[in-house]
This record gives structure tokens, C-alpha cells and sequence, in this order.
């Protein structure tokens, strides 16, 4: 026998023999059989759902903390006071910050949505192996390189002595500014926005029958008709969790209007403000708990008009 | 740019058209850091003069990037390896056995994403300020898979879902031990939603930045938080250079993706 024949057998008999010694162990467990016992699966989700808890449980404290008394020198005593939820309603600069962001993350889902079905159309129709694999490049590269190294992107693209200024200067336009304007943040969270959007998008064109859009073709319908009353009305699951996907995202947005958009902060940097620039723990409370009672008023709304989409498709037992 | 049009697109002219507009506004906030990088200016500038690569060695000897970087890579690996059993286990636990309120357990998993990320941020630091984990490495991990656990959970699902219970019957009626079973036939199933989906926990962990913000400090802070601190100091090349690193990798993570289970399992998790 050679000698890696040999090797090759000796470590088999140590992987059974380890094998042999874990289900000796197993047996001696007081669960008795794994599979049957439905009692298993609990144990089984136990944990997923521990570490999920810690949301929930400090979604509970954050509530708490908002009824506690801001104090400079301790940051919060325990006295409970209405004071932080009272000054809520007379921060006008919140306000102002607030509509912002809801305006703000409005227009870039529609905008982001609105892009993304041409490109989730044509990656999942086009034929094209090289198209399709370019298209899914461009997808994904963006998709994992992270918010922030887009951001500084944008500066370079943007900024004073960037990309766009160079182009206008050869043309002789002088100098303009972007970085601070309305625009330049709109673009930002346009290109953050986009790939998550077409990956919502996906799942659901990719289950439309393309007999379907041949059947509708055979009937007379032009290409932008079948595009308009076949494929859209279907795609609607996958434009939901889209339309939700987006807009929670851009609502809670940090980098982009920190970086990209100067004055025009969201609600996220007030936030943070709150937290690291006058430690006011309640008042920074009271606004998480604000954003969070947005937030899933209005995914409620959108699952009870138009259904859960492709989120409860994905979270359903199939 | 008509004839490239016709010869891509096909059937859909004018959408071939508009999908590779988009396509450049996607890839260039990337592209353009790389073509930046190789500047050998001290200030961003177009055109870059003098091609080089003086900002790439800068990095190395540079305190100021390298320690955040390690630190990164170790919550990035931590995240990951914590996230398998428990994305395993739980889409194991949900779609195989018999769970009361199921449906109720599958909208909780979704809490992480529906909490705002600004807000888990604050959450975490008063919990692990309070339980006295701020400044530990291992915390920042654990923070990064609190947020994106169901993305695993999603990805092993679909294996769950895709995969043929029957064939565990055949295995333990030929005489094979559940755990022997497990081994053997389920996990085996099961590896490509946990490629993906260890992926997916890897690079997003490694670009995570609201969160870890607000969580680390200056002993834990990663990657994307220094150049935040960087870019807020100065523009310099330099945190272009670091940057496309970022681009590198994800351009490597892409490739090892498709090769692996194709990229097309992505899109459908």
C-alpha cells in the first residue's frame, strides 16, 4: 500500500471515529430524536430570534429613555418627565428637517424605481450573455462597494476641481458648484438607491411568462404597450418591496446628505447630532421613535393597498 | 454608439439605449476613484498629471489606515462565521419543522431592516454601553450581524426551500445517523445559499458604516469610518487610492460569486 493510500485511510478512520464519537454524544442529550420532534425547531429558531431581540428589546428601552430627563453633567436621570416629546413638537428646525427627508426620499423612490425597471427588464429578458453579465456587473459593483466610498465618488466627480467642471471649463462655462446643492444629493442617493431597487425588481419580472408579451404582440400591441399593460401590472409585487426598500432606505440615509448635500441634512444627521453633539439621550429618543413610527406607518400602508410584493413572497413558505 | 446599440440590445433598442446610460451612471462614482488614484497630485485634479502610484505606497506605512483596515477584515470575518450557524439553523428551523405563529416569527426576522439604521445604531451603543461592550472588536461583529442576519436567513432559505426532504429519508433508511445525515446530504445541499450568503455578510460588513459610526471607537474603528474621517479632513488622493481597494475587492468578490454558484443566485435572495 502507498503511502498515501495510507494517509487517505487513516484520516477516513479518524473522521468516522469523530463522526462515531458526536453521535454518541448526541444520544446522550435528553431531546431523544432531532427530526421528528417539532419541539426541535424552536430550539432551531432560538437563537436567529435571540439576536433579532436585541432590536426589539432596545426599541422598548428607547421608548423608555424618551420619558427620561435630559441632564447635562449625567446625560439622563431617571425621572420621568414629558418634556422631550413637549420639545418635539416645538423644534421647528426638526420640522423643517423632517419634511425634507420625507420630500426628499419621496422623489428618489419614484426616481430609483422608475429607473430600475428598464435595467431588472433587461437583465432578466435580453439574450445577450455578455450584455446581461455587463449589466449584472454594473449591478453589483456598486452594490458592494459601500455608501461611503460612492460618496467620496461623487466628490471627485462633482467637486470644484472634478470631472464635470473640467468638462465645462474645456467647453469654457466657468466654474460651478454642486457639492451642497440639492442636485448633487439627489444623484447620490439616486445611484445608492438604484441597485437595491433592481434587485427587488427582479424576482418578479423574471416570473412573467414571456408568452405572455408574445401573446400580446400577436394580439397588436406595440412594444411600449406591452411593456405599459402586460409586464408593468405584473412586475406591481416586485415595484412594492421595491417602492418599500427604497424609501426606508433613503429615510434613514447618513452619509450622503452629510457629504454630498451640505445644509440639506435628513433626519439621521439630526439624530446623530443629538446623540454625539449635546448627548441629549431622550430628545435622540423621541426622534428614533419618530422615525420608526414613519417608517412602518407607512410600510403598513403600502402592504395594506397594494400587498406585501416580493418581501412576503420571500418571507412565505413556499 | 448605433450600431453597439443594435448589436446589444436586440429586440429592445431604445431600452438597451437608456440601460447603458444607467450603466455608466452606476459604475462611474466607482470607476472614476481608480482613474483619481493614480495621481500623483496633492490635490484632486482633472485630468490626473503624472501617472504613478506614490499614493498606493503611502498606504502601507500609514497608521491611519492600516489599523482600521485589519479592524474591518476581522469584524467582516467574525460577522460571517457567526451568521452561518445561525442563518442555518434558523431557515432550517422555519421551513422543516412545525412553527407556531410562523408567519409571526418571519415578520420579527425582518426587524433588522426595518429598523432604521441610524436608530440600531443608537439602540446598540446604549445595550452594549450598558453591558459594557463598547471598545471590544468582537461587539462591532456582533452589531454587524444583528442587522444583516436575514440576509443569510433569506439566502439559506432558498436552499432550504429548493431542496428535496426525501432525500434525507433515503439517507437515514440506507442506514445513516441523523448527525451522519446532516453532514452528509443537508449541508451539502445547503452550501450554495451559504456561499452566497456568506458573501453577501462578508461585503456588506466590510462596507457597513452608519452603525459602526456610531459604535466604535477610536481603538475599533473600520475602514469606511476612517475615510469618513478622512474625506471630512481633507480630499487628498490618498483616500482615493484606499477607496479603490474597496473597488478591487468588490470587483474580486463579484468574480468569486459568479464562480461559485453565478451571479444569478444573487439576484433571486
Amino acid at each position: 500500500m502507498s503511502f498515501r493510500e495510507e494517509f487517505h485511510q487513516g484520516r477516513t478512520r479518524v473522521k468516522w471515529r469523530a463522526m462515531d464519537a458526536i453521535i454518541d454524544a448526541k444520544e446522550r442529550l435528553p431531546f431523544g430524536s432531532f427530526g421528528g420532534s417539532d419541539r426541535f425547531g424552536y430550539v432551531l429558531i432560538s437563537v436567529g430570534v435571540g439576536l433579532v431581540s436585541f432590536l426589539a428589546v432596545g426599541m422598548l428601552l428607547l421608548l423608555w429613555y424618551s420619558f427620561l430627563t435630559f441632564d447635562t453633567i449625567e446625560i439622563f436621570v431617571y425621572e420621568y418627565t414629558l418634556a422631550n416629546w413637549v420639545r418635539l413638537g416645538e423644534t421647528t428646525a426638526f420640522h423643517t428637517v423632517f419634511s425634507r427627508t420625507l420630500l426628499y426620499s419621496a422623489a428618489v423612490t419614484v426616481g430609483s424605481v422608475g429607473l430600475a425597471i428598464p435595467y431588472a427588464y433587461l437583465v432578466v429578458r435580453t439574450d445577450r450573455t455578455l450584455f446581461r453579465y455587463v449589466l449584472l456587473f454594473g449591478l453589483f459593483v456598486p452594490f458592494f462597494t459601500g455608501v461611503i466610498i460612492r460618496a467620496y465618488g461623487w466628490l471627485i466627480i462633482l467637486g470644484k476641481t472634478g470631472l464635470v467642471n473640467w468638462l465645462l471649463a474645456s467647453v469654457g462655462v466657468g466654474t460651478v458648484k454642486f457639492i451642497g446643492t440639492p442636485m448633487a444629493m439627489v444623484l447620490g442617493l439616486l445611484q445608492y438607491l438604484l441597485p437595491f431597487a433592481v434587485l427587488m425588481l427582479t424576482p418578479a419580472i423574471a416570473s412573467i411568462d414571456p408568452d405572455l408579451e408574445r401573446a400580446a404582440k400577436n394580439c397588436g400591441a406595440n412594444q411600449w404597450e406591452t411593456f405599459r399593460h402586460v409586464v408593468l401590472p405584473l412586475a406591481r409585487p416586485g415595484i412594492t418591496a421595491a417602492t418599500i426598500v427604497t424609501f426606508t432606505l433613503s429615510m434613514a440615509n447618513y452619509s450622503i446628505p452629510d457629504l454630498l448635500g451640505g445644509t440639506n441634512s435628513f433626519v439621521a444627521n439630526f439624530i446623530y447630532d443629538k446623540i454625539f453633539g449635546t448627548l441629549n439621550y431622550p430628545f435622540a429618543a423621541v426622534l428614533c421613535t419618530v422615525l420608526v413610527i414613519v417608517a412602518s406607518v407607512f410600510v403598513f400602508t403600502i402592504f395594506k393597498v397594494y400587498g406585501t410584493g416580493t418581501l412576503g413572497a420571500e418571507v412565505d413558505d413556499r | 454608439m448605433s450600431d453597439l446599440v443594435r448589436r446589444f440590445g436586440g429586440d429592445h433598442p431604445y431600452l438597451t439605449a437608456f440601460a447603458l446610460v444607467e450603466l455608466v451612471f452606476l459604475a462611474l462614482p466607482s470607476l472614476i476613484i481608480f482613474v483619481v488614484s493614480f495621481g500623483s497630485d496633492q490635490i484632486i485634479s482633472f485630468p490626473p498629471t503624472d501617472p504613478s502610484i506614490t499614493w498606493y505606497a503611502s498606504l502601507l506605512q500609514d497608521p491611519e489606515y492600516v489599523q482600521p483596515f485589519v479592524n474591518s477584515v476581522l469584524v467582516a470575518t467574525f460577522c460571517t462565521a457567526l451568521s452561518i450557524p445561525i442563518g442555518v439553523m434558523t431557515a432550517l428551523g422555519l421551513n422543516r419543522y412545525d412553527i407556531r405563529f410562523e408567519h409571526g416569527v418571519q415578520i420579527y426576522l425582518l426587524l433588522p431592516f426595518t429598523v432604521p439604521l441610524v436608530v440600531s445604531g443608537f439602540i446598540l451603543l446604549i445595550l452594549f454601553g450598558r453591558l459594557g461592550w463598547i471598545g471590544d472588536l468582537w461587539a462591532v461583529g456582533l452589531a454587524l450581524t444583528i442587522i444583516n442576519i436575514p440576509f443569510m436567513i433569506w439566502s439559506v432559505s432558498s436552499s432550504v426551500n429548493a431542496f428535496d426532504p426525501t432525500l434525507e429519508d433515503a439517507a437515514q433508511s440506507l442506514g445513516a445517523e441523523e448527525i451522519q445525515t446532516f453532514r452528509y446530504v443537508t449541508l451539502p445541499a445547503l452550501m450554495p445559499g451559504i456561499i452566497s450568503g456568506s458573501l453577501l455578510m462578508f461585503m456588506l460588513a466590510l462596507n457597513e458604516f452608519v452603525v459602526s459610526l456610531i459604535i466604535t471607537t477610536t481603538a475599533t474603528e473600520t475602514l469606511p469610518v476612517a475615510i469618513y474621517g478622512a474625506i471630512r479632513g481633507n480630499i487628498s488622493p490618498q483616500i482615493a487610492a484606499v477607496s479603490s481597494v474597496y473597488v478591487i475587492i468588490a470587483v474580486v468578490a463579484i468574480v468569486v460569486a459568479d464562480r461559485l454558484v453565478g451571479l444569478d443566485r444573487f439576484l433571486h435572495s
